[in-house]
């Protein structure tokens, strides 16, 4: 595998963490303002 | 060098994506446009701010169905959130759209607030303002040629709260069979032992602060610590009118809700049971006030709603 196939790959995984936190992040501020729990229910 | 470039790449994308999908999370819709509707003049008319009384928050908004060949029309009352201090029938508007193009006659109607310019505003004041305007919005139904025969009313968080205090406590004085209820988060029970979020259950002077607020009645701690406070909560304790004739209510609920108790919902919930009244109780197990966290039984809320409406609501 080349150094820029590694890349791609680390930039496609800091992409869907980036995805996931974001998401995680509106959910606890929302839990904050008006009560719930960061996991359960919706799959994010 | 090249190094460089790719680390500010990752940064970069980093950033893209958290905030990416933290707007679209902001910006989704739990029901996938399930109970939105596309409102033009085929669907309906919209007639906004008739007045039902001599002040200021004394408006409500009728949408009225464009079909006019019924005999007779269904009312839905929509009573909007914002914490008895703030929030206003436009708010509503998707809502009444919806329930307009379902062929229902639905009215939003904003009450007198508790603020600083109205401090002697409380829950029973605004109960009583709902049910003033209940005539006036039959007359503005029946002077557009819309002849009403039935209604339902409805709310969110404190317009669940005055939906539930109307259907439950003033249907009999009402000027069209209140035939259901539905509702989301609205305080539905007031025994200071549910309400430990705001610390009521180890406070009597806090207890007595928020219910004479609510309730319009100047309580001391020592009518809480008595249990003489009940006596003025009733009028807007919804689970002290439940009788066997109670109208059918679908409730829904968040376990983790920080605005208002999901403990205070059992009450309510125990009563309906206890007099055999036909209901559903939805609980959002992972929620708060916005059932943000459970969509699915957010639908399944709202299509119990449907199937109510459906069945109550229909001649």
């Amino acid at each position: 595998m080349t150094m820029t196939s590694k890349r791609i790959i680390l930039l496609a995984v800091i992409i869907a963490v980036g995805f996931v936190l974001g998401r995680l992040a509106v959910r606890e501020v929302l839990n904050l303002l008006l009560g719930g729990t960061l996991f359960g229910g919706n799959i994010l | 060098m090249k190094t460089l470039k790719w680390g500010l790449l990752y940064t970069a994308a980093f950033l893209a994506a958290f905030v990416g999908s933290a707007l679209l999370k902001l910006n989704s819709d739990p029901t996938h446009g399930k109970y939105n509707t596309r409102w033009d003049e085929t669907i309906g008319k919209a007639y906004t701010d008739l007045p039902y009384g001599e002040g200021a928050a004394n408006k409500f908004d009728l949408y009225v169905p464009a079909d006019k060949s019924q005999d007779a029309y269904g009312l839905v009352v929509y009573l909007h959130a914002g914490g008895f201090t703030s929030g206003d029938k436009a708010g509503d508007a998707e809502m009444l759209e919806w329930l307009c193009s379902k062929g229902y006659v639905a009215a939003g109607i904003n009450y007198t607030l508790f603020t600083e310019e109205n401090p002697d505003a409380s829950v029973y004041s605004q109960s009583e303002e709902i049910k003033a305007a209940m005539p006036y919005v039959v007359a503005a139904a029946e002077k557009l040629g819309y002849k009403l025969d039935r209604m339902a009313i409805a709310g969110g968080s404190a317009g669940g709260c005055l939906a539930l205090i109307y259907a439950y406590r003033d249907a009999d004085t009402s000027p069209l069979p209140v035939r259901m209820v539905f509702e989301a988060v609205g305080p539905g029970s007031f025994h200071v032992e549910d309400w430990g979020i705001f610390g009521l259950d180890q406070s009597p002077e806090a207890a007595a602060g928020l219910f004479s607020v609510m309730s319009g009645q100047a309580l001391t701690p020592e009518d809480i610590t008595s249990g003489a406070y009940l006596d003025a909560v009733k009028p807007i304790s919804a689970d002290r009118w439940v009788t066997k004739d109670t109208v059918p209510s679908v409730l829904c609920y968040g376990a983790h809700d920080k605005m208002q108790p999901f403990a205070a919902s059992k009450p309510l919930v125990a009563a309906l049971e206890k007099n055999g009244v036909d209901y559903r109780y939805f609980v959002a197990e992972h929620s708060g006030h916005g059932l943000q966290n459970d969509n699915k039984v957010y639908m399944e809320y709202l299509d119990a709603v449907v199937e109510y409406l459906d069945k109550y609501m229909k001649d």
